[in-house]
């Protein structure tokens, strides 16, 4: 066989190469944001098709959380001898639409990947950042639809309204953010360590319970250690500021909104770009390894 | 070598692909219950490969199972990366994949917009083309059901026909000619022609020497990851067959001389 002589005048438009690590970045969002519509599509796709079967549909999406919500009042009621009132109810059912959005958003991306989704992983090049976006585009429509159950709850609740609420837009794009960072990089932990996807959701319970969405966070957790994970986490500033902006701080003097989200704000955008730049470098593997 | 002459759409370079597949250890083979029942095997599926594609000319890669043709494929699409050397590309490539970015709890209508979209058309050119692509799909009333309602020949041709409404530089072909029913897939092969004509440049995958025949003008023969022979088609598939040929008897001596 005779070697390649052609030689061109014209450089070529693409070039695959074996090197490894990141691509040229400013291509690489370029060409992912070509896929901006198909995300948005695929995110709409993907909501419509969860409940397809069932007798209730679309109304699952708020029904979920919403039970998930009230399982976490009776159970909370218990270990601490009585089921609290109605403000307690409306705060973990606040707090865990929030979390089931959060966490939604890493286990549906980390689902894409694995899932190879509908073949798009091994008969496509294109950028395998756009399938976790799709999903994260997912939860936060999924949340913004649990919030209509919330709604009544909060008033309900006579939680009332504050100048805090105006933090929740930012919030969610923290949130979504952060979610997202995570997803990135858990979705190529379970490309080379399948048992991630099996962990994670247990991961992410023990998560939950160190987090102040089904406890207040003026409550003092007891043991000090335990006191000092809870504290380190990034989900504590992050359910403490959600938890201010649905009702107000807890207390006087307490921590303020706005020193939580710069905290939260800044682990969202490490877990971003350490997410993105692991999973951009690594993402060549997803083909073989799926 | 080179594929026919004018300036290059596709220059591949001394390419090698290889990849780790994980495999089960047979179970007599385990040495204890206690330690990992799978290894780890790397596979050489293309060994130091070169040619150019001319653009404007359809070329078709022929060979057994196993050959490297897929992989090749693959790695011109962008799909998998190269162990080794490079390919260059003047123009996008498009991987003809029926099927892909389908959501099949949705309806036929549904994936029309959501397949065209993962292969890379705009909003705008997929609704330019959806009526197009409903009626080459000929599937009736069943565009607006869910496509778990469908029989695979029905998905078939709807999946067929979204992935040939794209306009790509660069088509890429790997045995997608097979949906639906015999007259459908007369259908099928005429619209490939048609993007063959209409595409700059072709690289046509399939175990059937015939189509091949049809659709290329040049062909390459892969054998186990390896150039075997190049040139004009009917030679190559000519040699191809004759070589199956052999193979073939040669097995069923060999199985006749083990049976006695």
């Amino acid at each position: 066989m005779d070697a390649a002589t052609t030689e061109d005048t014209n450089p070529p438009i693409s070039r695959r190469t074996t090197a490894l690590g990141l691509p040229p970045l400013g291509d690489y969002l370029s060409e992912a944001f070509r896929y901006r519509t198909f995300a948005w599509y695929w995110s709409k796709a993907d909501i419509k098709a969860r409940n397809f079967e069932t007798v209730l549909g679309r109304a699952w999406h708020v029904l979920n959380p919403l039970l998930f919500g009230v399982i976490y009042f009776i159970f909370v009621g218990i270990l601490a001898g009585g089921l609290g009132d109605a403000e307690r109810l409306a705060l973990i059912v606040g707090n865990l639409y929030v979390w089931m959005f959060f966490s939604g958003t890493i286990t549906t991306g980390v689902g894409t990947i694995q899932n190879a989704a509908a073949g798009l992983l091994s008969q496509s090049a294109i950028p395998r950042v756009v399938l976790p976006f799709a999903s994260a585009i997912s939860s936060v429509n999924l949340f913004l639809r649990s919030l209509i159950a919330y709604v009544p709850i909060h008033f309900l609740a006579q939680r009332g309204i504050h100048i805090e609420m105006l933090w929740i837009p930012v919030l969610i794009v923290i949130t979504s953010l952060f979610g997202f960072g995570l997803s990135l990089l858990f979705a190529v932990l379970n490309v080379y360590i399948r048992d991630i996807s099996r962990l994670l959701p247990h991961a992410l319970r023990l998560w939950l319970y160190l987090s102040p969405a089904i406890w207040e966070y003026t409550q003092v957790l007891g043991p000090s250690t335990l006191e000092m994970i809870a504290r380190w986490n990034p989900m504590f500033s992050g359910m403490t500021a959600w938890t201010i902006a649905f009702g107000g701080p807890l207390e006087a003097g307490g921590p303020s909104i706005v020193g939580q989200i710069g905290v939260f704000t800044a682990w969202a955008i490490g877990a971003v770009i350490v997410g993105f730049l692991i999973f951009v470098a690594r993402e060549d593997d997803f083909a073989v390894r799926n | 070598m080179i594929l026919q002459s004018g300036t290059d759409a596709i220059r591949v370079t001394d390419l090698s692909v290889s990849y780790s597949a994980v495999v089960e250890i047979p179970r007599h083979q385990r040495t204890s219950p206690f330690k990992k029942h799978t290894r780890k095997r790397d596979i050489e599926a293309v060994k130091d490969v070169s040619f150019n594609v001319k653009s404007g000319s359809a070329v078709g890669l022929v060979g057994g199972n196993g050959a490297g043709k897929s992989t090749l494929l693959k790695t011109i699409a962008g799909v998998l990366k190269p162990s080794q050397g490079q390919i260059d590309l003047w123009g996008r490539p498009h991987l003809l994949a029926p099927g892909m970015g389908f959501n099949r709890k949705l309806s036929g209508r549904e994936n029309v917009i959501l397949g065209g979209l993962a292969a890379g058309m705009s909003m705008d050119e997929v609704r330019d083309k959806q009526e197009s692509i409903i009626e080459f799909a000929d599937i009736g009333g069943f565009i607006d059901l869910p496509t778990t309602t469908y029989s695979s020949g029905m998905f078939g041709r709807l999946a067929f026909a979204v992935a040939t409404h794209v306009d790509p530089e660069i088509l890429l072909i790997d045995e997608a000619l097979s949906a639906g029913d015999a007259s459908f897939r007369s259908k099928a092969v005429q619209k490939v022609k048609d993007m063959c004509n209409e595409a700059q440049t072709i690289v046509v995958v399939s175990h059937s020497s015939s189509l091949v025949a049809e659709m290329a003008t040049e062909a390459i023969w892969l054998h186990q990851g390896q150039i075997r022979m190049t040139g004009e088609v009917n030679e190559v598939t000519a040699a191809y067959e004759d070589f199956q040929k052999t193979a073939k008897e040669r097995a069923q001596l060999d199985r006749m001389i083990a049976e006695g």
